[in-house]
Protein backbone atom coordinates (compact mmCIF):
# COMPACT_ATOMS: atom_id res chain seq x y z
CA UNK A 1 0.00 0.00 0.00
CA UNK A 2 2.88 2.39 0.73
CA UNK A 3 6.59 2.43 0.16
CA UNK A 4 7.39 2.81 3.36
CA UNK A 5 9.38 -0.13 4.63
CA UNK A 6 10.45 -1.20 8.53
CA UNK A 7 14.22 0.19 7.64
CA UNK A 8 12.22 3.87 7.63
CA UNK A 9 10.45 3.39 10.36
CA UNK A 10 13.26 2.73 12.64
CA UNK A 11 15.54 5.17 10.95
CA UNK A 12 12.78 7.68 12.06
CA UNK A 13 12.54 6.47 15.41
CA UNK A 14 16.64 6.59 15.57
CA UNK A 15 16.42 10.56 14.23
CA UNK A 16 17.81 9.11 10.94
CA UNK A 17 15.72 10.58 8.36
CA UNK A 18 16.00 14.11 6.58
CA UNK A 19 13.26 16.11 6.93
CA UNK A 20 12.30 15.14 3.51
CA UNK A 21 11.60 11.75 3.91
CA UNK A 22 10.17 11.69 7.50
CA UNK A 23 7.58 14.12 6.70
CA UNK A 24 6.60 11.42 3.55
CA UNK A 25 6.29 8.57 6.85
CA UNK A 26 4.41 10.88 8.84
CA UNK A 27 1.99 11.60 6.17
CA UNK A 28 1.58 7.18 5.48
CA UNK A 29 1.43 7.08 9.25
CA UNK A 30 -0.97 9.60 9.67
CA UNK A 31 -3.35 7.39 6.90
CA UNK A 32 -2.30 4.15 8.09
CA UNK A 33 -3.06 2.82 11.51
CA UNK A 34 -1.34 -0.14 10.97
CA UNK A 35 1.67 1.45 9.91
CA UNK A 36 1.33 4.13 13.15
CA UNK A 37 0.88 0.74 15.12
CA UNK A 38 4.35 -0.96 14.06
CA UNK A 39 5.76 2.94 14.39
CA UNK A 40 4.85 2.91 17.83
CA UNK A 41 6.10 -0.27 18.26
CA UNK A 42 9.65 0.46 17.02
CA UNK A 43 10.00 3.87 19.14
CA UNK A 44 8.71 1.71 22.36
CA UNK A 45 11.07 -0.50 22.09
CA UNK A 46 13.97 1.63 21.95
CA UNK A 47 12.34 2.77 24.60
CA UNK A 48 12.47 -0.52 26.76
CA UNK A 49 16.06 -1.08 25.45
CA UNK A 50 17.76 1.83 26.59
CA UNK A 51 16.04 2.43 29.68
CA UNK A 52 16.94 -0.49 30.60
CA UNK A 53 20.66 0.02 30.40
CA UNK A 54 20.45 3.56 31.45
CA UNK A 55 20.48 3.08 35.20
CA UNK A 56 23.93 1.72 34.66
CA UNK A 57 25.23 5.36 33.64
CA UNK A 58 24.05 6.69 36.76
CA UNK A 59 25.87 4.43 39.40
CA UNK A 60 29.29 5.04 41.11
CA UNK A 61 32.16 3.73 38.87
CA UNK A 62 33.15 0.47 41.04
CA UNK A 63 36.62 1.24 42.94
CA UNK A 64 38.99 -0.75 41.02
CA UNK A 65 38.45 1.56 37.83
CA UNK A 66 38.75 4.73 38.90
CA UNK A 67 42.13 3.61 40.93
CA UNK A 68 43.33 2.48 37.83
CA UNK A 69 42.63 6.02 36.41
CA UNK A 70 43.43 8.13 38.90
CA UNK A 71 47.11 6.67 39.31
CA UNK A 72 46.76 3.26 41.67
CA UNK A 73 48.15 1.28 38.75
CA UNK A 74 48.96 -1.55 40.77
CA UNK A 75 45.45 -1.77 42.58
CA UNK A 76 44.33 -5.27 43.06
CA UNK A 77 40.79 -5.34 41.42
CA UNK A 78 37.63 -6.01 43.25
CA UNK A 79 36.95 -9.61 44.69
CA UNK A 80 34.20 -10.94 43.72
CA UNK A 81 32.52 -14.79 44.60
CA UNK A 82 31.49 -15.83 41.16
CA UNK A 83 34.85 -17.26 38.70
CA UNK A 84 35.88 -14.47 36.39
CA UNK A 85 35.74 -16.04 33.05
CA UNK A 86 37.41 -12.88 31.56
CA UNK A 87 40.94 -13.95 33.45
CA UNK A 88 42.88 -14.54 30.84
CA UNK A 89 43.21 -10.79 30.12
CA UNK A 90 45.86 -10.98 33.44
CA UNK A 91 43.22 -9.94 35.68
CA UNK A 92 43.65 -13.13 37.61
CA UNK A 93 47.24 -12.90 37.42
CA UNK A 94 47.44 -9.32 38.53
CA UNK A 95 45.70 -9.99 41.53
CA UNK A 96 48.48 -13.18 42.40
CA UNK A 97 51.56 -10.59 41.34
CA UNK A 98 50.13 -7.93 43.70
CA UNK A 99 49.43 -10.06 46.77
CA UNK A 100 52.68 -11.79 46.82
CA UNK A 101 54.38 -8.50 46.07
CA UNK A 102 52.31 -7.10 49.46
CA UNK A 103 52.52 -9.91 51.72
CA UNK A 104 55.96 -10.52 50.75
CA UNK A 105 54.98 -14.10 51.20
CA UNK A 106 54.51 -16.92 48.49
CA UNK A 107 51.38 -19.12 50.56
CA UNK A 108 48.07 -17.40 50.14
CA UNK A 109 45.33 -19.47 50.21
CA UNK A 110 45.26 -22.46 52.79
CA UNK A 111 48.21 -21.24 54.69
CA UNK A 112 47.52 -20.44 57.71
CA UNK A 113 50.07 -17.32 58.38
CA UNK A 114 48.78 -15.17 55.88
CA UNK A 115 46.19 -12.47 56.28
CA UNK A 116 43.97 -13.27 53.41
CA UNK A 117 42.57 -16.40 52.34
CA UNK A 118 41.18 -16.97 49.24
CA UNK A 119 38.11 -18.75 49.14
CA UNK A 120 35.17 -19.53 46.68
CA UNK A 121 36.86 -17.02 45.06
CA UNK A 122 37.22 -14.39 46.91
CA UNK A 123 40.11 -12.95 48.80
CA UNK A 124 38.79 -13.86 52.90
CA UNK A 125 40.70 -12.01 55.98
CA UNK A 126 41.92 -14.63 58.17
CA UNK A 127 44.25 -15.05 61.47
CA UNK A 128 45.31 -11.84 63.41
CA UNK A 129 43.29 -9.47 60.55
CA UNK A 130 40.07 -10.95 60.79
CA UNK A 131 40.40 -11.03 64.36
CA UNK A 132 41.52 -7.26 64.57
CA UNK A 133 38.70 -6.76 61.96
CA UNK A 134 36.14 -8.25 64.21
CA UNK A 135 36.74 -6.95 67.87
CA UNK A 136 39.55 -3.94 67.44
CA UNK A 137 37.72 -0.72 68.17
CA UNK A 138 39.72 2.23 65.59
CA UNK A 139 39.17 4.91 68.68
CA UNK A 140 41.38 2.17 71.05
CA UNK A 141 44.59 0.56 68.84
CA UNK A 142 47.82 1.84 70.93
CA UNK A 143 50.52 -0.72 69.54
CA UNK A 144 48.25 -2.94 67.58
CA UNK A 145 50.07 -4.77 65.11
CA UNK A 146 47.07 -3.98 62.63
CA UNK A 147 45.53 -0.19 62.61
CA UNK A 148 41.69 0.37 61.70
CA UNK A 149 41.07 2.86 59.76
CA UNK A 150 37.73 4.05 59.37
CA UNK A 151 34.60 1.72 59.87
CA UNK A 152 31.57 2.39 58.15
CA UNK A 153 28.64 1.46 56.49
CA UNK A 154 28.41 0.72 52.72
CA UNK A 155 25.74 1.62 49.52
CA UNK A 156 22.81 -1.27 49.78
CA UNK A 157 23.77 -2.00 53.36
CA UNK A 158 26.32 -3.82 55.48
CA UNK A 159 29.51 -2.70 57.48
CA UNK A 160 33.34 -2.40 55.90
CA UNK A 161 36.57 -0.96 57.73
CA UNK A 162 39.90 0.41 56.19
CA UNK A 163 42.99 -0.96 57.82
CA UNK A 164 46.84 -0.89 57.94
CA UNK A 165 49.08 -3.52 58.67
CA UNK A 166 52.70 -4.14 57.95
CA UNK A 167 52.92 -5.85 54.89
CA UNK A 168 49.48 -4.69 53.73
CA UNK A 169 46.55 -2.45 54.16
CA UNK A 170 43.11 -2.32 52.53
CA UNK A 171 39.40 -2.23 53.07
CA UNK A 172 37.40 -5.25 54.18
CA UNK A 173 33.52 -5.66 54.25
CA UNK A 174 31.58 -7.62 56.25
CA UNK A 175 29.83 -11.12 54.56
CA UNK A 176 28.37 -13.92 55.25
CA UNK A 177 31.39 -15.84 55.43
CA UNK A 178 33.78 -13.45 56.67
CA UNK A 179 35.65 -10.48 55.91
CA UNK A 180 35.95 -10.21 52.59
CA UNK A 181 38.61 -8.03 51.32
CA UNK A 182 37.96 -5.29 48.78
CA UNK A 183 41.52 -4.18 48.04
CA UNK A 184 44.83 -4.76 49.04
CA UNK A 185 48.20 -2.74 48.70
CA UNK A 186 51.49 -2.99 50.12
CA UNK A 187 51.48 -1.95 53.63
CA UNK A 188 53.73 0.95 55.05
CA UNK A 189 55.48 -1.73 56.71
CA UNK A 190 59.32 -3.29 55.20
CA UNK A 191 61.41 -1.74 52.84
CA UNK A 192 61.68 1.83 51.03
CA UNK A 193 60.01 0.58 47.65
CA UNK A 194 56.55 0.63 49.31
CA UNK A 195 56.72 3.06 51.86
CA UNK A 196 53.55 5.01 50.08
CA UNK A 197 50.81 2.77 51.07
CA UNK A 198 49.35 3.51 54.32
CA UNK A 199 45.38 4.12 55.10
CA UNK A 200 46.33 7.95 54.01
CA UNK A 201 46.92 6.01 50.57
CA UNK A 202 44.73 8.17 47.51
CA UNK A 203 43.98 4.43 46.50
CA UNK A 204 42.39 3.18 49.80
CA UNK A 205 40.60 6.62 50.19
CA UNK A 206 39.07 5.98 46.78
CA UNK A 207 37.97 2.73 47.51
CA UNK A 208 36.34 4.26 51.02
CA UNK A 209 34.84 6.71 49.07
CA UNK A 210 33.22 4.91 46.38
CA UNK A 211 31.68 2.09 49.12
CA UNK A 212 30.82 4.68 52.07
CA UNK A 213 27.09 5.48 52.10
CA UNK A 214 26.96 8.60 53.92
CA UNK A 215 29.75 9.28 57.32
CA UNK A 216 32.15 7.25 58.73
CA UNK A 217 30.89 5.87 62.11
CA UNK A 218 32.06 7.41 65.57
CA UNK A 219 33.18 5.47 68.07
CA UNK A 220 30.03 4.88 69.66
CA UNK A 221 28.50 3.46 66.63
CA UNK A 222 31.28 1.74 66.19
CA UNK A 223 31.13 -0.22 69.05
CA UNK A 224 27.75 -0.77 68.78
CA UNK A 225 28.43 -2.63 65.24
CA UNK A 226 30.71 -5.11 67.48
CA UNK A 227 28.48 -5.76 69.72
CA UNK A 228 26.16 -7.41 67.23
CA UNK A 229 28.90 -8.54 65.36
CA UNK A 230 29.21 -6.21 62.23
CA UNK A 231 25.89 -7.78 60.61
CA UNK B 1 42.83 17.04 30.70
CA UNK B 2 44.42 14.14 30.80
CA UNK B 3 44.11 11.04 28.99
CA UNK B 4 42.92 9.55 32.14
CA UNK B 5 40.66 11.62 33.40
CA UNK B 6 39.09 11.87 29.94
CA UNK B 7 38.52 8.15 30.12
CA UNK B 8 37.41 8.87 33.66
CA UNK B 9 34.61 11.14 32.21
CA UNK B 10 33.59 8.70 29.92
CA UNK B 11 33.38 5.57 31.73
CA UNK B 12 29.87 5.65 33.43
CA UNK B 13 29.02 5.58 29.55
CA UNK B 14 31.64 2.71 28.71
CA UNK B 15 30.83 0.70 31.65
CA UNK B 16 26.71 0.81 30.08
CA UNK B 17 28.20 -0.27 27.12
CA UNK B 18 30.18 -3.43 28.46
CA UNK B 19 26.91 -4.12 29.99
CA UNK B 20 24.40 -4.33 27.26
CA UNK B 21 27.18 -6.47 25.37
CA UNK B 22 27.25 -8.83 28.33
CA UNK B 23 25.55 -11.45 29.98
CA UNK B 24 25.19 -9.83 33.63
CA UNK B 25 26.84 -6.24 35.13
CA UNK B 26 29.12 -8.51 36.48
CA UNK B 27 30.44 -9.85 33.40
CA UNK B 28 30.23 -6.01 32.27
CA UNK B 29 32.20 -4.71 34.61
CA UNK B 30 34.90 -7.55 34.01
CA UNK B 31 34.89 -6.64 30.35
CA UNK B 32 35.05 -2.71 30.90
CA UNK B 33 38.19 -2.72 33.36
CA UNK B 34 40.06 -5.47 30.95
CA UNK B 35 39.24 -2.62 28.36
CA UNK B 36 40.44 0.53 30.57
CA UNK B 37 43.70 -1.80 31.01
CA UNK B 38 43.93 -2.52 27.07
CA UNK B 39 43.91 1.29 26.66
CA UNK B 40 46.14 2.49 29.07
CA UNK B 41 49.06 -0.27 27.52
CA UNK B 42 48.01 1.33 24.05
CA UNK B 43 47.49 4.76 25.03
CA UNK B 44 50.13 5.72 22.11
CA UNK B 45 47.64 4.57 19.37
CA UNK B 46 44.84 7.06 20.13
CA UNK B 47 45.66 10.31 18.05
CA UNK B 48 44.07 13.00 19.98
CA UNK B 49 41.97 15.20 18.50
CA UNK B 50 39.53 12.11 17.38
CA UNK B 51 36.98 10.62 19.55
CA UNK B 52 38.23 8.84 22.55
CA UNK B 53 34.83 7.21 23.13
CA UNK B 54 34.67 5.54 19.75
CA UNK B 55 37.98 4.49 20.61
CA UNK B 56 37.04 2.67 23.38
CA UNK B 57 34.07 1.52 22.38
CA UNK B 58 36.24 -0.24 19.37
CA UNK B 59 38.31 -2.14 21.86
CA UNK B 60 35.63 -3.33 23.76
CA UNK B 61 33.72 -4.54 21.33
CA UNK B 62 36.73 -5.95 19.88
CA UNK B 63 37.86 -7.68 23.29
CA UNK B 64 34.50 -8.76 23.52
CA UNK B 65 34.34 -10.66 20.39
CA UNK B 66 37.76 -11.92 21.13
CA UNK B 67 36.30 -13.59 24.14
CA UNK B 68 32.94 -14.96 22.39
CA UNK B 69 34.95 -17.00 19.43
CA UNK B 70 37.60 -18.14 22.42
CA UNK B 71 34.47 -19.55 24.17
CA UNK B 72 32.79 -21.17 21.31
CA UNK B 73 36.14 -22.68 20.69
CA UNK B 74 36.53 -24.07 24.15
CA UNK B 75 32.42 -25.50 23.80
CA UNK B 76 33.60 -27.07 21.24
CA UNK B 77 37.04 -28.61 22.01
CA UNK B 78 35.36 -29.43 25.65
CA UNK B 79 31.75 -30.68 24.94
CA UNK B 80 31.88 -34.22 24.34
CA UNK B 81 29.03 -35.52 21.65
CA UNK B 82 27.54 -38.17 24.45
CA UNK B 83 26.77 -34.80 26.70
CA UNK B 84 24.03 -34.13 24.35
CA UNK B 85 21.95 -32.35 26.96
CA UNK B 86 24.83 -29.94 27.85
CA UNK B 87 25.92 -28.87 24.67
CA UNK B 88 25.94 -25.24 24.08
CA UNK B 89 25.18 -23.75 27.80
CA UNK B 90 25.33 -25.31 30.66
CA UNK B 91 21.85 -26.48 32.29
CA UNK B 92 21.90 -24.66 35.68
CA UNK B 93 23.68 -21.62 34.15
CA UNK B 94 20.47 -20.97 31.81
CA UNK B 95 18.13 -21.95 34.79
CA UNK B 96 19.89 -19.28 36.91
CA UNK B 97 20.08 -16.85 34.17
CA UNK B 98 16.20 -17.02 33.95
CA UNK B 99 15.86 -16.47 37.39
CA UNK B 100 18.61 -13.50 37.55
CA UNK B 101 18.45 -11.73 33.95
CA UNK B 102 14.97 -9.40 33.36
CA UNK B 103 13.57 -9.84 29.94
CA UNK B 104 15.89 -7.33 28.07
CA UNK B 105 19.22 -8.57 29.66
CA UNK B 106 17.79 -12.22 28.28
CA UNK B 107 16.54 -11.16 24.86
CA UNK B 108 19.59 -9.06 24.31
CA UNK B 109 21.97 -12.24 24.93
CA UNK B 110 19.74 -14.09 22.67
CA UNK B 111 20.48 -11.91 19.98
CA UNK B 112 23.59 -12.75 17.28
CA UNK B 113 27.09 -10.91 18.43
CA UNK B 114 26.61 -8.66 15.31
CA UNK B 115 22.95 -7.37 15.93
CA UNK B 116 23.46 -6.85 19.57
CA UNK B 117 26.60 -4.75 19.05
CA UNK B 118 24.58 -3.23 16.29
CA UNK B 119 21.57 -2.31 18.61
CA UNK B 120 24.19 -1.04 21.54
CA UNK B 121 25.98 1.20 20.21
CA UNK B 122 22.92 2.66 18.35
CA UNK B 123 19.62 2.31 21.07
CA UNK B 124 21.63 2.45 24.34
CA UNK B 125 24.15 4.46 23.50
CA UNK B 126 22.68 6.60 21.23
CA UNK B 127 25.01 6.92 18.20
CA UNK B 128 24.35 7.79 15.31
CA UNK B 129 24.66 5.08 12.16
CA UNK B 130 27.36 6.41 10.85
CA UNK B 131 29.31 7.05 13.88
CA UNK B 132 28.23 3.15 14.69
CA UNK B 133 29.32 1.84 11.69
CA UNK B 134 32.64 3.62 11.88
CA UNK B 135 32.98 1.53 14.97
CA UNK B 136 32.12 -1.61 13.88
CA UNK B 137 34.10 -1.10 10.47
CA UNK B 138 31.10 -2.52 8.58
CA UNK B 139 29.45 -0.07 5.95
CA UNK B 140 25.75 1.82 6.74
CA UNK B 141 23.61 -0.66 4.73
CA UNK B 142 25.32 -3.75 6.49
CA UNK B 143 24.72 -1.45 10.17
CA UNK B 144 21.21 -0.73 9.05
CA UNK B 145 20.00 -4.12 8.31
CA UNK B 146 21.48 -5.23 11.38
CA UNK B 147 19.71 -3.20 13.42
CA UNK B 148 16.59 -3.80 11.20
CA UNK B 149 16.72 -7.70 11.71
CA UNK B 150 18.05 -7.45 15.44
CA UNK B 151 14.76 -5.07 16.60
CA UNK B 152 12.65 -7.57 14.86
CA UNK B 153 14.15 -10.76 17.04
CA UNK B 154 13.93 -9.08 19.79
CA UNK B 155 10.19 -8.04 19.62
CA UNK B 156 9.38 -11.40 18.79
CA UNK B 157 11.31 -12.30 22.06
CA UNK B 158 9.68 -9.66 23.81
CA UNK B 159 6.29 -11.04 22.57
CA UNK B 160 7.11 -14.52 23.88
CA UNK B 161 7.97 -13.28 27.21
CA UNK B 162 5.12 -11.19 27.74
Amino acid sequence: MTDIDEAMLIAWVDGELDEVTRRRVDRAVAEDPALAGRLEMHRRLRERVSGHYAPVEAEPVPPAMRALLEGGAKVVPLARPATPRWRNWGIGGAIAASLVLGLGIGHLSGGPSGPVAVSDGAMVAQGELASALDTQLASAQDGAAIRIGLSFQRKGGGWCRSFEGQAVAGVACRERQGWQVQQLVPGAGQGTAYRQASSGDARITATVDALMEGAPADAAQEKAARETKWR
Amino acid sequence: MSFESDLLAILPRLRRFAASLSRDRADGDDLCQAALEKALRARDQWQPGTRLDSWMYRIMRNLWIDEARSRQRAARTFAPEEAGEHVGHAGDRDMEAHVMLSDVDRAMHALPDEQREAIALVLVEGLSYKEAAEVLGVPMGTLTSRLVRGRGALIELFGEAA
